[in-house]
């Protein structure tokens, strides 16, 4: 059984319908992208899967762990276990950034542990770990990026869904930040992650679907999504 | 004179920043206005009175009591009309009007209930004047400027020091954020709603033993501690609480030096003149749109 399912989801903004009944699963232990242009839904799927989308647009099965979790509001879901960094990285700006990664925590009450896994996010993220009493806007756009991640960690996700994670980012940023998604996942974490660069996306992730104006076009193994000649032209800019 | 005048100021000032404080808060969590800050001011101490005197209940457990109903009103207001309003996709500004409805429904309510004539509130001490160094002051005075300092100290350290507090204020910076840290921040907004009210009728309990209670008592007092509130900086707490002590003690202190004339209206001339040339306020809040 797939930890993450979608079956014929479809998402309505009133009258727009702007996700048109995808089929997606998450395995446990696996790393999977969703890639394509912008404004082809995929940050609308990855909303809805977190319940933060508005409930009456959603029309199909969002299925974690074999339950349904569409229509749940935000933060049931996180309760559940599934914790995004957001796009933009929205963290709190007006926080510390330590903070910032204890209310990441809001729902969890080990306290020993919380320090442990704060104390892991910076081994992670050293550069978190000099600005902790910092607020957070006054981060760089990659050390936000950071602590969004980090801040997503410390509800222990059981999938962890990351929303452009190399948007705004330089690429030597991008490339680090990537380091640490591989990592996080070799070290036991399910991830699926929305991403506008597609050629970083696919070196990245084990699967990859590909979303085109709210319909999934292709899905296959990275490796393939990668050797095909159309997402080469369309999407990874090749001549 | 002048000591005597602090102390008055204080008092003022004191009120002005609980009221001040509810209009702040509620703004960053909603970001809405609710104009119903003084009715519940004036609900508080009417509540007050009936627990204090009617029931003859000691005057801290009808503090406690007050505080609960408030409470309790504050977060009902929340659920059960802001929200619904908000869940039909009205726009902000016509919540803003439902909000000045209900306080002339507190407005009349109150006097359904407790009659139109001003009730007296019965004092909470048995000695009617402590000496302050040379100033001999009510003793009622004196509380009030604690217990709202207390207040204000109490809330500062739960906004700052407590998972809970941290929490609220990460919801009304970032609703989407806090939800997708399982914060629950409907139910967040309920509680500062509910919090607004809280402080807003522990304000009518200390005012009530000095001013007696009517219908009217929070409405020129609402309309100042919002003006407390922009001196400080819309939407910040600590503006909330300094904004409303300054506005206290420059009532008093130009009533008392200059002329009573103008009793009222340096409130409403700061207002606009902080709206003019430091939109900010002291705290250096948002007040300004990005282009």
């Amino acid at each position: 059984m797939a930890l993450l399912q979608l079956v014929d989801f479809h998402y309505y903004y009133g009258n727009i319908h702007s996700v048109k009944g995808i089929d997606l699963h998450v395995d446990e232990g696996e790393m999977v992208t969703l890639i394509g242009a912008n404004g082809s839904g995929k940050t609308t799927t990855l909303q809805t899967i977190s319940g933060l989308t508005r409930a009456r647009g959603v029309r199909g099965k969002i299925l974690f762990k074999g339950q349904e979790i569409q229509g749940k509001t935000g933060d049931k879901v996180a309760a559940m276990g599934i914790l995004q960094a957001l796009e933009g990285r929205h963290v709190f700006s007006k926080l510390t950034v330590e903070e910032n990664l204890k209310t990441g925590a809001y729902l969890r009450k080990d306290m020993a542990k919380i320090r442990e896994d704060i104390r892991d996010v910076y081994r992670r993220f050293p550069r978190l770990e000099e600005r902790r009493s910092q607020l957070a806007g006054t981060l760089s756009g990659g050390e936000q990026q950071m602590l969004a991640i980090g801040r997503a960690l410390m509800g222990r996700p059981k999938l962890l869904l990351l929303d452009e994670p190399s948007m705004g980012l330089a690429p030597l940023i991008v490339k680090e930040i990537f380091v640490a998604i591989n990592d996080i996942n070799r070290e036991g974490t399910t991830i699926l992650f929305v991403e506008q660069n597609s050629k970083i996306a696919l070196a990245t992730a084990k699967r990859g679907y590909v979303m085109q104006t709210g319909s999934i076009v292709i899905h296959d193994t990275c490796e393939n999504l990668m050797n095909n000649e159309d997402i080469k032209r369309i999407y990874l800019g090749a001549s | 004179m002048f000591l005597r005048l602090l102390i008055s100021g204080l008092v003022l000032g004191g009120i002005y920043s609980l009221i001040a404080l509810g209009y702040s808060l509620i703004y960053k969590a909603s970001g809405l206005m609710s104009f119903v800050q003084g009715d519940v001011m004036t609900l508080g101490a009417y509540l007050g009175l009936t627990f204090y005197r009617i029931l003859g209940l000691p005057f801290v457990v009808s503090l406690i009591l007050t505080v609960l109903c408030a409470f309790a009103f504050g977060m009902l207001l929340e659920k059960g009309v802001i929200r619904v309003l908000l869940n039909k996709n009205v726009l902000p500004i016509y919540v803003v009007l439902a909000t000045i409805a209900i306080s002339y429904i507190i407005q009349n309510g109150v006097q359904l209930g407790w009659g139109s004539i001003t009730q007296y509130f019965p004092s909470v001490f048995s000695k009617s004047s402590v000496k302050v160094l040379s100033v001999s002051v009510q003793p009622e005075a004196l509380l009030c400027v604690g217990a709202s300092l207390v207040c204000m100290v109490l809330l500062h350290f739960f906004m700052t020091r407590t998972r809970f507090g941290t929490a609220m204020r990460a919801a009304a910076m970032d609703p989407t954020a806090a939800y997708s840290c399982g914060i629950n921040v409907s139910m967040s907004t309920g509680i500062t709603w509910g919090l607004s009210a809280g402080l807003a009728a522990i304000a009518g309990m200390l005012i009530g033993p000095m001013y007696g209670v009517y219908a009217l008592l929070g409405s020129m007092i609402g309309s100042k501690g919002f003006s407390g509130a922009v001196i400080g900086g819309y939407g910040n707490m600590y503006g909330a609480m300094v904004g409303g002590i300054l506005l206290g003690l420059a009532e008093v202190f130009v009533t008392g030096y200059i002329s009573s004339t103008y009793k009222n209206l340096i409130a409403y001339i700061l207002l606009i003149t902080f709206l003019f040339l430091k939109p900010t306020g002291l705290f250096n809040e948002r007040a300004i749109q990005d282009d």
